[in-house]
């Protein structure tokens, strides 16, 4: 059930939609069991460097490697299985109880044929439990709150038991109580050696959550680093155009 | 040796005796031919209504019909007794009534056919039985005729082909004769009255006004009754717009679907058209739609009811008096 | 982690015997086996004509080889053999295939509302069966008429035509299909529209397959469109996975290893196809494939490689008796049937269920 982390590497990405650069030469590499969080203005490119890395989008120049094994070489069900990416909500069209939700994330694991193995019900029970999701059980997912149904992605994520869990904002739409619940949780997990690659708009919950930040502008990569350093009164006045005191993180002095 | 050798031999009383034998059995013989001896006549094979050539193997003692008209005539033709299935909408003559459906708006019930284990199936053309439905019973190996009659020839013609496939061609070529001879007396009396006026025969007045479609049986009728009848532009179309009812301005008003309920006041009640010539003048007549619309052996009876609302003042003698309609309750 | 913490983990507390069968698909396959074996007998022992239910069984004995002395009438053969079984396996094979296309469109769409016909098959088959009828050609392919023939073949080039507007697949999102196929269902439905007013004496044969009969089933047909049915229905029931992937939408799906595109294009086409062929067979018979996949999972749940299944039995049994009693009522359309006895199940179902996940 634990494993090392994943290793990545991204080597000069770019990323072209028609006359947009999206992500223009973009080099970060994260070892393994690192928690790095994304950060820059909307736009900046983040979304879409998630994409390339999960194989949503095919980068137009540069490499992604996953352990050293290029993306391109990745058969789409095995980099299911070793990445976990927890979506921001979702819509789900029927009821579901919350323990089928969970064991959706096995599927790259589940034999076609013959479908949920003990394996995927361990799997799932585990997750549940990891997340502290167990009151929820036999709940319909439609009925939970927000919070709640973001925990039960994760356990979704966690029960799909990849190496790298990648979380594109998980925290959108959420009060902080819920948002702080989810980020200590992401911690939690990442205890077991997980690498751990986020998303966040949210500067200081991500300052305070993660020992390594990495900002973007305008698809470029500008900092990368310890949240004080990357968090730097000039950088926000630059890359944010807001006047630093808006921003309190640095009322941490970037401890975590 | 010859008849006179052996009366001789015989002696004069059996003698006598012999030869009103013989003679009763001679009268009798020919009296019964038209009955007996259409054995004869069989296995025949006919050209039905479509086309399609089916061969009667014997004489039809379980015959099955489609469709109301054919089975009036069966019964007409002192058949009736041999008619093991009829539709759910036979209703002449009463008998008729008691038949097993084996027929419905549906369709065709292929379970009763099949237990009814009928020797002719007479179906009706037109799409009025589903050609499906006619297709299968001849997989399921029935004999199956198709009738179907466009116009007043045609009737007749149908008349003495059911006649021909059921071993009565005598009697039906006599009801044809009589018919043909009945519709000519009332043509002819109606071709002397003072004129031929132009008749709307209604079919319906809900959703949209429907009249008969130019060269229809209807239009067949209503001239052979004496009336320029008025039509839709198109043999396809039923249906005529009240304008062009209007333009038309039929100086007689036939409700055919009086026996729906329509009635001549509310033909006036109707907006726009009491103007009319034939609301005006009260020339707005019901008839009983079945005997001069169903092709079977009371059309005759039809046209003269269709004749006697076009030219009331027409006296029709051999005809049964219509019977009333719309008088208030 | 100790078996405790999974005994724990798995222990559910059940309220009513809905819940407890929510936990059991095997009984409600089961009981839906035993449903389907009754209707079965039922529809071929019953019917217009009286045939005593032991002659019945001896005839299909009989049939299947086993040595019998013949005691009944050929007529009752005829009708048990040639008449009853092909139209009571035409309605199991048919509702079978309804039930397993809708719950494969509603996984698609994402759309609990989505039915077998909401691409346009339903408008395309019908206008293809309209122009069947009214044209003056008798066509008996393999024995199927030109009706069938022409109803499989529009449902199908419908459903064409709406994807490739849609984008086919590309950039397009199952919603933007689902609206062309509401467009494209509308112009097919302005053109029947027009076939049915033109068709004079005819319009009565076109309504009737609108509504959906059982009453032309024959073994020709059905050796056709068994195959069909069944092995498409087997085909997505493989795919089981890909429609629980699609739960979360395409992109969760992507993540989760699902070849979005593929699937999509692999899925409608098979759940068109067997759509297309269950028109064919018999029509336009509403309301099977858009209810039986809710009362399934509103009982198991939507992991579709339980309702799958589980639609196909239900679904098959549910219209073998509604064509039984469709016959017995006096030879209705089966349409008129499975909406009459399908919508008041289907509410008296999500008003005491509604709240079955709350707890």
């Amino acid at each position: 059930m634990t494993a090392t982390g994943l290793r990545v590497d991204i080597d000069g990405l770019s990323l072209r939609y028609g006359s947009a650069q999206v992500l223009a030469g973009v080099d970060l590499h994260i070892a393994p069991g690192e928690r790095l969080c994304l950060v820059g203005p909307n736009g900046a490119g983040k979304s879409s460097l998630l994409r390339c890395l999960t194989g949503l989008a095919e980068p137009s120049e540069g490499t992604v490697r996953l352990d050293g094994v290029p993306l391109a070489e990745i058969e789409r069900s095995a980099l299911a299985r070793t990445i976990s990416v927890v979506p921001s909500q979702v819509e789900l069209p029927f009821s579901m109880p919350v323990e089928d939700v969970v064991l959706l994330g096995r599927i790259p694991h589940e034999n076609p044929f013959t479908g949920q193995s003990d394996e995927d019900h361990r799997a799932a029970d585990v997750a549940i439990r990891r997340v502290g999701i167990e009151k929820l059980r036999g709940r319909d997912v439609r009925q939970l709150s927000m919070g709640e149904r973001q925990l039960v992605l994760v356990a979704m994520a966690v029960a799909q038991g990849g190496r790298l869990i990648v979380l594109d904002e998980p925290t959108v739409h959420l009060d902080l109580r819920h948002q702080v619940e989810v980020l200590q949780l992401i911690e939690r997990l990442a205890d077991v050696g997980l690498t751990v690659l986020a998303v966040l708009h949210d500067l200081p919950l991500a300052a305070h959550f993660f020992p390594r930040l990495a900002m973007l502008d305008e698809g470029r990569l500008v900092a990368d680093g310890a949240p004080a350093d990357v968090l730097s009164p000039d950088r926000i006045r630059d890359v944010y155009e807001v006047d630093p005191r808006f921003v309190p993180s640095l009322a941490w002095n970037g401890s975590p | 040796m010859n008849a006179r050798t052996i009366g001789r031999a015989l002696g004069r009383p059996a003698r006598g005796f012999l030869v009103a034998l013989l003679s009763t059995l001679l009268v009798l013989s020919l009296g019964l031919a038209p009955v007996l001896g259409s054995d004869e006549a069989f296995p025949l094979t006919v050209v039905d209504d479509e086309g399609t050539e089916v061969t009667i193997e014997a004489m039809p003692e379980r015959i099955i019909s489609l469709a109301p008209s054919t089975t009036e005539t069966i019964f007409a033709l002192g058949a009736g007794d041999r008619l093991v299935g009829g539709t759910d909408y036979d209703d002449y003559p009463p008998e008729a009534g008691a038949l097993t459906d084996v027929a419905t708006y549906t369709g065709v019930i292929m379970e009763q056919i099949v237990a009814l284990e009928p020797d002719l199936v007479l179906a009706a053309g037109n799409h009025f039985t589903p050609p499906d439905d006619i297709a299968r019973m001849r997989e399921l190996g029935h004999t199956v005729m198709v009738l179907y009659a466009p116009d007043v020839e045609s009737v007749m013609a149908d008349i003495e082909l059911i006649g021909s496939s059921i071993g009565a061609a005598e009697e039906a070529g006599a009801m044809t004769a009589e018919l043909t001879a009945q519709m000519d007396a009332v043509s002819e009396a109606a071709a002397a009255a003072e004129s031929t006026p132009s008749v709307f025969y209604e079919l319906g007045a809900e959703p949209e006004i429907y009249a008969p479609a130019p060269d229809s049986f209807l239009a067949d009728m209503i001239v052979r009754a004496g009336g320029e009848p008025v039509t839709t532009t198109d043999p396809a179309l039923w249906s005529i717009p009240l304008e062009e009812l209007l333009v038309a301005d039929p100086e007689v008003i036939v409700l055919g679907d009086a026996n729906y309920g329509t009635c001549p006041d509310a033909v006036g009640a109707r907006p726009g058209w009491d103007g009319m010539t034939a609301v005006v003048n009260g020339d707005v007549r019901p008839v009983d739609d079945v005997p001069i619309t169903r092709p079977g052996p009371r059309l005759a009876q039809g046209l003269a009811s269709l004749a006697r609302a076009i030219h009331p003042e027409l006296e029709l003698t051999g005809f049964p008096a219509d019977p009333p309609m719309c008088e208030a309750a | 982690m100790t078996s405790t913490d999974l005994a724990q983990g798995r222990a559910q507390v059940h309220h009513g015997s809905l819940e407890a069968l929510r936990r059991r698909p095997v009984v409600l396959g089961l009981l839906g086996l035993l449903t389907l074996s009754v209707a079965i007998v039922a529809g071929v022992a019953l019917g217009t004509v009286a045939v005593p239910v032991a002659e019945t069984v001896a005839i299909l004995a009989a049939r299947l080889g086993v040595p019998l002395e013949q005691s009944w009438a050929d007529t009752s053969e005829t009708i048990v053999l040639t008449l009853r079984l092909p139209r009571v396996l035409t309605a199991l094979v048919v509702g079978l295939g309804l039930s397993v296309a809708g719950v494969t469109f509603q996984g698609l769409l994402r759309n609990p509302l989505a039915d077998p016909y909401v691409l346009g098959t339903a408008s395309g088959a019908a206008l293809g069966a309209a122009i069947g009828v009214l044209l003056p050609i008798q066509i008996a392919w393999l024995g199927l008429g030109l009706v069938n023939i022409l109803a499989f073949v529009g449902a199908l080039a419908a459903v064409t035509v709406v994807y490739r507007i849609a984008g086919g697949g590309g950039r397009s999102t199952m919603t933007s299909i689902l609206l062309t196929g509401y467009a494209v269902g509308s112009m097919l439905a302005a053109g029947l529209a027009l076939a049915m007013y033109l068709s004079g004496s005819q319009l009565r044969q076109i309504f009737y397959y609108l509504l959906g009969s059982l009453s032309g089933a024959d073994w020709q047909s059905l050796a056709l469109g068994l195959p069909i049915i069944a092995v498409g229905s087997l085909l997505i029931l493989a795919r089981a996975r890909s429609l629980n992937g699609l739960l979360l939408g395409d992109e969760t799906a992507l993540h989760l290893g699902v070849d979005v595109r593929r699937e999509r294009v692999v899925l409608l086409a098979l759940a068109s196809l067997v759509t297309a062929a269950a028109v064919a067979l018999a029509g336009l018979i509403g309301f099977i494939g858009l209810v039986i996949p809710h009362i399934v999972r509103l009982v198991v749940g939507p992991n579709a490689r339980l309702v799958l299944p589980l639609s196909a039995i239900w679904g098959a049994a549910f219209l073998v008796v509604a064509d039984l009693v469709a016959r017995l009522v006096g030879e209705l359309p089966v349409g008129i049937i499975t909406a009459v006895i399908g919508a008041p199940i289907f509410v008296m179902l999500l008003r005491r269920y509604r709240t079955a996940y709350q707890l």
